[in-house]
């Protein structure tokens, strides 16, 4: 047995623990999933009864579906909720992304390290703290509630500060500043350098940054409700919620709505899991 | 072209950051310090007149002893969350980068917790606590097993386990950027220079991924420090209110107690207490950085 | 490359600017909606009406030509209302509790005194000489019994009345037992199950709960020596005791204990007609009923249920709603009350107990046709509406305690008066 062998064996045998750790942790992450996806195909009274069972005594029905996209419009709020969630978080990584590149290039600047600050500190303000007082405002004085260009700016500007700080992590440690230098000799002014040099190199976190706004925006019950008062401008979850109830429950429903709304996210997820590693490889950023 | 004016600097600025600090502050500045003013009224919620009151209301809310209990509770629950859901995160985005097959898949399923919304995540992890767990353990002791959430150490459990489950997934994300920001020929070279895996993982790439790590420990403890729905959802502060979490309690301060002013002014200590802690751990975690 | 960015960043703008056009396109059409004056919205917050408010909101807009929109949301009542007002954007009529009648009433509601229905209820809300509250429906608690379980297990008529002392019930709940029936009760675990239903019983099951209140909190009270208190906790510690759930009372789900109720795994349960929902969504019998809470005390307080008008309508006084919007939320109270379809959208649809004497028609459900007896016959004990807001959760939290076997009667009977010492009490109607 030559050296190279036992080396490729150890590395096999490694390679296959680490798959089999990896399995149970996943299926530890699943089961609750798993549990949504067998109750969405029983009624009530059977998820009740035994939520661990495949089938429920009832049977197997579909009728969760029909009925939980008929009770929220499903169409209607699908699509208010993919023009809410795909503006906001384009405009989201815009924004931050251009305001962390000035961020960190001029810590020396007071406007930038009090901007940052600010923001850091505004990530843990508990947003029941500010509920009313924004209602009061945009509601009670300047009347612009009931909108879905309001909730997309409101959207953007809640979610900027933790965009803004993952971007400052990802430009001061990832950009090096002599390829920025050569831009600007090379006759690019600072705007141009940002968008042809900087922000292409920031793929991995504009995709980080996408699929955690994205996910937030689509999956936020509290904000939208309160902004969106006419049913016409329902999102997923303000429509699920109806579902819910101190008293009772139509669990069945409840999960099917659910299943419904997680799909787009997931796909959404898989399509950006690919840029994360293509964009990181490619750029070969650092060394 | 004159770097060091004023107007530059502020043209630069606004060019850049404009967009970002307009909307920010129409969405967060402003209605904070209006809340904050609120803090001095007497205000019920839904009385159109809001009396002064000075600064009663944070005299009661440091005497609402509830209050301070609900902050203690809190900054346990956070510790041992933050630690498992960092270690658990790490552990997998290092697993997930090894170059093994079908570590795509792995890492859009251990994200799938974050695309289970709040409230619908409580239910099914009661189901699993309350049903499953105690189907499993009664048919293993023979007997009758009480539920985890059922006692007041056991539901603080339940909620720090299914944070890390919640949250593990979106922080490994965060991590998985930063192993791969760390390039193999780095750790290839130390490897060469004879470090053992271990110890290329704990003098270089660690070092590398600082970033990645001041990251993730803010978002978790600010997201820990604030948590609501999965509270409400999950033990809803049961048992006999053993498991009410600030933001919680502050929530049915202000809007439950019909206690608006002093719900507000103690949301207000809750956020000064959380910024504190939030920003010493990025200050001393971003001075020791690994400049590269 | 660079041209394929510079390509990208193009079509991203591109991309936004039509999608704001978009929803700015969508929003224009409807603008006309938001500002009209015609048309009300109606505030739900009996989740388990919801459909059937939906629905009823499509005839009757269909009839009246009157356009209904139907709101629920899962947020607490107060807080949703509070963000509505805040935001200058209420609701013309709004169902409530009626603890917030009485917070809400008086800056935010109309005078309804003039109607005509106020003649014909003796549960609407009256501050200071005028209606405010329009009671949507009757709800009173007691014990839920199974009827068929019981005669089934016992092999004999089961007659509630006479189970009407602690003695009795203990005896019954031994036969079922012995006939094997291993746990025949159950108790639900929820604070406003415990706080506000069950311990304000203690309160309210007396000639004057003002007094006793002022009492408690003025310490002159002894909660351990009142008799009241104890004849109910004595039938807690049976109700308890017999549990299903006895060795787990706090993880106890709400919808597994229904469901054994339903199917007569277990016979009785404390609890009112608003379970009807939850026990109607399994195999159930119609054979169930609610019985008044068994007790050893001849104050007549154990032939009673307790209860009365539960959720009111008021109507939006603010200049956000016009005088024609009142009106038609005015003429939807009196079609609820007086028309024939409005009758059997509240008794036959919503399966509600009606808070109207002129409404003859049967109640469906058992539960609510045990109500309906009890409130024809003036046997119904009012609720105590003027409890601090946050009783249900602190006291609630202390029973859960006492029902974990972490706290004992006399323990429970300090945290109660710990609690109200702490409380100064507010003025309020009678």
């Amino acid at each position: 047995m030559n050296v190279n062998d036992k080396a490729a064996r150890q590395k096999r045998t490694r390679q296959i623990i680490t798959i089999i750790v990896l399995i149970v942790v996943f299926l530890l992450f699943v089961i609750p999933f798993l549990l949504v996806l067998i109750n969405v195909f029983k009624i009530k009274g059977d998820i009740t009864s035994n939520p661990l069972a495949l089938i429920g005594e009832h049977g197997f029905t579909l009728q969760n579906f029909p009925d939980a996209m008929a009770k929220m419009d499903f169409w209607n709020v699908f699509k208010n909720s993919a023009i809410i969630t795909f503006c906001a978080t384009v405009l989201t990584i815009l924004f931050s992304a251009m305001a962390s590149f000035v961020i960190v290039r001029n810590q020396n600047w007071k406007a930038c390290s009090l901007l940052f600050a600010l923001m850091i500190a505004s990530m843990v303000i508990p947003f029941q703290v500010l509920m009313v007082p924004l209602v009061s405002v945009y509601g009670g004085i300047f009347h612009i509630l009931n909108s879905r260009i309001t909730l997309i700016l409101m959207h953007t500007g809640f979610s900027v500060s933790m965009a803004t700080f993952m971007f400052h992590g990802a430009i001061h440690s990832n950009i090096p500043l002599e390829l920025e230098e050569a831009a600007l000799i090379d006759g690019c002014s600072r705007w141009q350098t940002f968008w042809k040099i900087v922000f292409p190199l920031l793929k991995p976190t504009v995709a980080t940054v996408a699929i955690i706004d994205a996910m937030a925006f689509w999956n936020d019950y509290l904000l939208p409700s309160l902004v969106l008062g006419d049913k016409d401008l329902y999102t997923i979850p303000i429509a699920t919620q109806a579902f819910y109830g101190t008293y009772s429950t139509d669990i069945g429903l409840v999960m099917a709505a659910l299943l419904l709304a997680m799909l787009p996210i997931l796909i959404l997820y898989l399509f950006l899991q690919k840029h994360i590693v293509a964009g990181v490889t490619a750029g070969a950023v650092k060394g | 072209m004159e770097r060091n004016t004023m107007s530059y600097k502020s043209k630069q600025f606004l060019m850049f950051a404009g967009p970002a600090l307009v909307l920010f502050c129409m969405v967060i500045i402003i209605p904070f310090l209006y809340g904050l003013y609120l803090t001095f009224t007497s205000w019920d919620g839904v009385s159109a007149d809001k009396p002064f009151v000075g600064i009663a209301n944070y005299i009661s809310a440091f005497k609402d002893a509830y209050f301070w209990a609900s902050m203690g509770r809190t900054i346990v629950y956070s510790a041992f969350a933050v630690v498992f859901v960092n270690a658990v995160a790490f552990a997998l985005a290092y697993l997930v980068t090894s170059g093994i097959k079908g570590q795509n898949f792995f890492r859009a399923g251990f994200f799938i917790p974050n695309l289970i919304g709040g409230i619908v995540l409580g239910y099914v992890w009661k189901f699993v606590f309350n049903r499953a767990f105690v189907a499993i353990g009664e048919a293993v002791v023979a007997g009758t097993v009480p539920s985890l959430l059922s006692s007041t150490g056991g539901a603080m459990f339940c909620l720090v386990l299914v944070s890390v489950w919640q949250y593990a997934g979106y922080m490994m994300l965060i991590y998985v950027a930063g192993f791969m920001g760390v390039s193999d020929s780095l750790k290839e070279a130390a490897m060469i220079d004879g470090c053992t895996p271990a110890q290329a993982m704990r003098n270089v790439t660690i070092p590398l991924m600082r970033t990645s790590f001041v990251t993730c420990i803010f978002l978790s403890i600010t997201r820990c420090f604030v948590v609501y729905d999965v509270n409400l959802s999950l033990t809803k502060g049961e048992p006999f209110n053993s498991s009410v979490l600030a933001a919680m309690h502050v929530y049915n301060k202000a809007f439950i107690y019909k206690d608006y002013g002093t719900g507000q002014a103690e949301a207000l200590i809750l956020f000064i207490v959380c910024a504190i802690i939030g920003i010493a751990q990025v200050y001393i975690g971003k001075k020791g950085e690994v400049q590269a | 490359m660079k041209r394929c960015i510079t390509k990208g960043l193009v079509l991203a703008a591109l991309l936004i600017m039509a999608m704001c056009v978009l929803s700015a396109c969508g929003e224009s059409a409807e603008e006309g909606n938001t500002g009209s004056s015609n048309g009300i919205t109606i505030f739900n917050s009996k989740m388990e009406i919801q459909d059937q408010m939906l629905q009823m909101a499509e005839r009757y807009t269909e009839k009246t030509g009157v356009p209904v929109e139907v709101y629920y949301s899962s947020d607490t009542v107060s807080a949703h209302l509070a963000t509505k007002y805040a935001s200058n954007n209420p609701y013309t009529l709004s169902m409530v509790d009626a603890k917030d009648v009485y917070s809400l009433a008086e800056e935010h509601a109309v005078d309804l005194s003039d109607q005509k229905w106020v003649g014909d209820t003796q549960y609407a809300i009256e501050i200071g000489g005028k209606t405010y509250g329009f009671p949507v429906c009757i709800e009173a608690r007691g014990v839920i019994y199974n009827k068929d379980a019981i005669e089934k297990t016992t092999g004999r008529k089961f007659k509630p009345e006479d189970y009407r002392t602690n003695k009795a019930f203990a005896k019954l709940l031994k036969d079922l037992k012995k006939g094997g029936m291993e746990s025949p009760t159950g108790v639900m675990k929820e604070d406003w199950s415990l706080g506000a239903h069950f311990l304000a019983q203690v309160y309210e099951e007396r000639d004057d709960p003002d007094a006793f209140v002022r009492g408690l909190s003025d310490g002159s009270v002894k909660l351990m020596k009142d008799k009241k208190f104890n004849a109910l906790m004595d039938t807690f510690d049976l109700l308890m005791n017999n549990s299903y759930s006895k060795a787990s009372a706090i993880s106890a789900e709400r919808e597994v204990t229904e469901q054994k109720l339903a199917e007569g795994e277990i016979a009785f349960l404390f609890g009112g007609n608003w379970d009807w929902s939850v026990l109607s969504a399994y195999d159930y019998t119609e054979n169930m009923g609610l019985m008044p809470v068994p007790q050893d005390l001849d104050d007549g307080m154990n032939q009673k249920l307790v209860g009365g008008g539960s959720k009111y309508f008021f109507i939006d006084s603010s200049s956000n709603t016009s005088d024609e919007q009142r009106q038609q939320a005015k003429d939807f109270l009196n079609w609820l009350v007086y028309e024939e379809e409005g009758q059997s959208f509240l008794v036959d649809d919503c399966a509600l107990v009606p808070a109207f004497s002129n409404i003859t028609k049967k109640v469906v459900d058992p539960l609510g046709a045990s109500v309906k007896v009890y409130a024809d016959k003036g046997a119904l004990i009012p609720n105590y509406n003027y409890l601090p807001d946050d009783h249900y959760a602190i006291l609630g939290a202390m029973f859960q305690k006492y029902l974990a076997g972490k706290s004992d009667r006399k323990g429970l009977a300090k945290d109660v008066t710990t609690y109200w010492k702490t409380k100064t009490l507010k003025p309020h109607e009678n």
